[in-house]
């Protein structure tokens, strides 16, 4: 059978594009690998060469699947799956490359699409470096192409392609049997997750891929460190390149976090899900490497550490791909990852397997030749806090990790174990005190130098900002903005000296530029990532301990004996219902539910609620701001439903954070009570208990007299004017539709009375209006409101720690340079 | 012995004990009658929605009151309590993950996470609408969950 209207040149191209990345990585992989072991031969050139034409045919190629399917989205050929599930006609254009990250094809192809980029720098800059590296490299994107080709070996089916047609997905299905198929049925696509129709969801995941992307080539360099015997020099590469990662991996998870906080509903921007744990611990191990890294640059020490923390980095960056996209994390995450990526399992438990054992095996065959320096560090030196300060990292990492890989034990072991009642302390109850001296380390340690620091040469420096830090952590602890008193008084004292820290490490290393850097900011990349990291350990202790509860219930129906494990009251009732117009006491402040209007498009409602603050000794109004959270309305077999999107409004020092969690949508209305029937005539009056109803006009159209109804056989339309008993006056416009020999009613509401009005025919043929009063078109939202303290500082704190590790990674290239070229001139 | 050692063994002892206190916290993942025997113990209840019992919720009289009936898969059936919003896909979903406690024949939950036909399975599993019957629909909305 011959199928009308389908595209599939452009698949076949971009199939034998992701085929083409595939065999032409083998190749990269191949030439460089023995171009790397040749090292002095005359024919090591030769295979590099062949090396790169490889890997610039894949860097291209992956471009090109890339395009291919760009192109299938953009243009709606809802023949191929990937376009199918993941798109819809209605889509705004900037949402389409969205379309990509939703799926596990289209996320796999941007990651791969990094290493190409990263691949294509790391060639031209990595010297002497450039084989061993690519090699590992080319690996990398052995795998990742796999993931894509979707061919079979035998039974097996390795990977999975993003072109595969509709057709031959379902080749079952009865309507494949007509040509026309894409004429007739599928015309449109499933649609984005409209969870991800948000401008940080086209943002957030590139970055954070970039970010994923970019350990592995650190993890090259180490592992090519190891293969060549070259313990030292490879970190010449290997650091600029980490700061990098580690500067764009913290922003990709960040944005991650804003977007939570801008579009998700569980009311802050960090809940410990597994998902952002699993991106925030290879965050942690890469800046345990960057440390240990610096110390073994400057003083030989915890080079066999380095070598742990750099590939571990990456090995947990492919893991977390394990956990979020195989289906392991099932039940415990709020991210929907079905099963989906089930037949991934095996594949990626593969490729952790050959990226664990391929520096690990190195290792242990070079372990003897590792230097290793048998003296002590001073403990007045700078390498032995930077140690100490690396290793909490470490161990965070692993207490993170470990918690969060709970899932995959069970499945493992067969268990059915879960993190108990209270998931956040779980983590917040041991990671205060990490903050704490983590905050206190980097305070000082940056004041002490390597080898041994003269006593009296630390302390006196860094007198101005301890009193200073001591001064404004009091000032805060007394200003009683940290009210967490929820896990009782150790946790609280807890969460104070983990701020007196962090505002100890802001001011200490600001203060460590001007004096000890005298403004030289191209040096001051450190000191600026250490101030930009306390002030977001700022922001997130002042922000998370301060949040508070802005729609308290105190007239709903509290049930008393319920209590948490600790004896304290269970779950406070968090939702405050608004009816229409009538002002809500809530917190500080009044709410006050002023209407809603529905986007043109007709999915999605915006809400218009006023906060007003009132001076409670004049009266006066001090405040009034509109926030207007929206959702959007997903038709179901139940009704309508809502998918809730926040609103705030954003202060410098604070958010109102709202979003409406139950909305009574007209549509939904299913009401008993009869509307009441009097015949409809020009000029004659209705009453109803709180007013009286004029019929102004009554306007009658049919298709012979007015070729103005093209869509209907015939219409009748009421106009009304509703005359409330307090003067007030509504006006209506009912409507009695007949099309194709099928009645339709347009009702009209007057919500503010309750009134619901609509036009309908008598079986003698007769116009009737109808009055309805009913108690259910009482128009309402509900909705949970919070106050965040400070949360800018968490985000300003961000974009500094980023500009900082930027910098700095800028500062280590041009020295690594300005050392090739005083090489060469020598 | 070297002070790196003493640090290590203190990172050691300082990973084992948090990891010990959170095996205390540990819950477990129960069915209905499982949950009954542990009465008042917090446990993760694995179950879907009971349509045969209505929802009760209705905001204007309390917003922070939502009951239903829940079934799990072996057949077990108990009355729930959620004293929040009602969560939006709760009448689509067919899977609930319910934390809370057996409060005698109430289960008093504290946190609900839905899992909802996703649109990934419907396309790779048989029950895609539009691609099965004799009269087929375009393909309907779906939503996020």
């Amino acid at each position: 059978m011959r199928y009308e209207g389908e595209h599939l040149l452009i698949g076949q191209l971009g199939h034998f594009f992701a085929v083409l990345s595939l065999v032409a990585s083998l190749a990269a992989l191949y030439a460089y690998a023995r171009a790397a072991s040749l090292v002095a031969s005359p024919l090591a050139a030769g295979w590099r060469r062949i090396g790169r034409i490889a890997f610039i045919t894949d860097a291209v190629s992956v471009l090109l699947v890339f395009v291919s399917l760009y192109l299938i989205i953009y243009n709606h050929w809802f023949e191929y799956r990937y376009a199918h599930q993941h798109s819809k006609r209605s889509l705004d254009v900037q949402y389409l490359l969205s379309c990509f990250w939703e799926g596990q094809e289209g996320s796999f192809m941007l990651w791969s699409f990094w290493n190409a980029v990263l691949g294509l720098v790391v060639m031209r800059s990595a010297r002497t470096w450039e084989a061993p590296v690519m090699a590992v490299m080319a690996l990398a994107q052995v795998f990742l192409a796999s993931f894509l080709v979707g061919i079979y070996f035998f039974d097996l089916r390795v990977g999975s392609s993003p072109f595969v047609l509709m057709r031959n997905e379902f080749p079952d299905a009865p309507i494949f049997r007509d040509p026309q198929y894409l004429y007739k049925y599928l015309v449109d696509g499933n649609g984005l997750n409209i969870l991800l129709q948000n401008y940080w969801m086209v943002i957030h995941p590139p970055v954070l891929f970039l970010g994923f992307s970019s350990t592995l080539v650190p993890f090259a360099y180490a592992v090519a460190g190891l293969w060549t015997r070259e313990h030292r020099s490879w970190t010449d590469h290997a650091l600029p390149w980490s700061l990098f990662s580690a500067g764009i991996l913290g922003l990709g998870i960040m944005m991650g976090a804003a977007w939570a906080y801008e579009s998700l509903t569980f009311g802050g921007y960090w809940a410990w899900d597994p998902v952002e744990n699993a991106s925030m611990v290879p965050w942690l191990l890469l800046v345990a490497g960057i440390h240990t890294m610096l110390v073994f640059r400057s003083t030989g020490h915890s080079l066999p550490a380095t070598y742990l923390f750099i590939p571990a980095a990456h090995i947990l960056v492919l893991y977390s791909t394990f956990l979020t996209r195989t289906g392991v994390l099932g039940d415990t995450s709020v991210h929907a990852f079905t099963g989906e990526g089930s037949t991934l399992y095996g594949h990626l438990l593969l490729m952790i397997g050959v990226f664990t054992l391929l520096p690990l095996g190195f290792y242990v065959s070079r372990r003897r030749e590792v230097p290793v320096i048998r003296q002590e560090e001073q403990m007045s030196s700078r390498e032995f806090w930077m140690f100490v300060g690396s290793l909490l990292f470490f161990v965070s990492a692993v207490y993170i990790i470990t918690l969060t890989s709970l899932p995959f034990f069970n499945r493992l072991f067969g268990s059915r174990w879960a993190i108990g009642e209270d998931v956040e302390f779980v983590y917040n109850r041991v990671m205060v005190l990490v903050a704490f001296v983590i905050a206190l380390l980097t305070a000082v340690t940056q004041y002490l130098r390597y080898r041994s620091t003269p006593r009296r040469q630390a302390l006196p420096r860094l007198l101005w900002p301890t009193v200073a830090a001591l001064a404004a952590g009091l000032a805060v602890s007394m200003s009683g903005i940290l009210r967490y008193e929820r896990y009782g008084p150790a946790f609280q004292a807890g969460i104070h000296i983990a701020l007196w820290a962090s505002v100890y490490a802001v001011l200490a290393n600001l203060h460590y530029i001007g004096s000890a850097l005298r403004w030289r900011m191209k040096a001051a990349g450190a000191s600026l990532a250490h101030a930009g990291f306390g002030l977001m350990l700022v922001g997130i202790l002042v922000s998370s301990s301060g949040k508070e509860l802005v729609s308290r219930n105190r007239t709903g129906i509290a049930v008393p004996g319920l209590k948490d494990a600790r004896g304290k009251d269970e779950n406070p009732l968090e939702n405050v219902t608004l009816l229409h117009r009538a002002p809500m006491p809530m917190g500080r402040y009044v709410a006050t539910y002023l209407g809603d209007s529905t986007d043109p498009k007709g999915d999605r409602v915006h809400f218009n609620i006023l906060f007003t603050r009132q001076d409670s000794a004049t009266g006066e109004t001090v405040d009034s701001f509109l926030v207007t959270p929206n959702a959007f309305l997903v038709k179901g077999e139940e009704g309508t439903q809502l998918s809730s999107n926040p609103g705030s409004k954003h202060y410098l020092h604070r958010d109102v954070f709202v979003y409406i969690t139950s909305w009574l949508n007209p549509d939904n209305i299913r009401d008993t009570s009869s509307f009441r029937l009097q015949p409809a005539r020009s000029g004659d009056t209705a009453f109803y208990s709180g007013g009286y109803v004029t019929i102004d006009r009554v306007i009658a159209a049919n298709r012979h007299d007015n070729e103005d109804l093209p869509v209907v056989d015939s219409a009748w339309l009421a106009q009304l004017t509703v005359h409330a008993s307090d003067g007030r006056t509504f006006g209506a416009e009912p409507a009695f539709l007949v099309k194709d020999g099928l009645p339709a009613v347009k009702t009209d509401t007057v919500w503010e009375q309750s009134l619901v009005l609509t036009l309908q025919r008598s079986p003698l043929g007769r116009i009737e209006l109808g009055l309805r009063e009913s108690n259910a078109v009482t128009r309402y939202i509900t909705l949970k409101a919070y106050l965040f303290p400070y949360i800018n500082l968490l985000w300003v704190g961000t974009v500094l720690m980023v500009v900082g590790f930027l910098v700095s990674a800028g500062y280590r290239i041009r020295s690594r340079l300005r050392s090739v070229r005083t090489d060469a001139a020598g | 012995m070297k002070k790196m050692h003493i640090i290590l063994l203190v990172a050691i002892a300082v990973v084992i004990a948090g990891l010990l206190t959170w095996m205390k916290d540990l819950s477990t993942y129960d069915t209905v009658s499982s949950a009954r025997r542990k009465d008042g113990r917090f446990v993760h209840l694995i179950a879907r929605l009971d349509k045969t019992q209505p929802v009760v919720y209705d905001p204007v009289k309390d917003p922070n009151y939502l009951a239903f009936h829940a079934l799990d898969s072996v057949g077990g059936r108990t009355k729930v309590v959620y004293r929040n919003a009602k969560p939006v896909d709760l009448e689509r979903s067919e899977r609930i993950v319910m934390k809370g406690r057996m409060q005698g024949e109430v289960f008093e939950c504290s946190e609900i996470v839905l899992k909802c036909p996703s649109k990934y399975k419907e396309g790779e599993g048989a029950g895609m609408k539009g691609l099965e019957g004799e009269t087929p629909v375009p393909a309907s909305a779906t939503s996020g969950s």
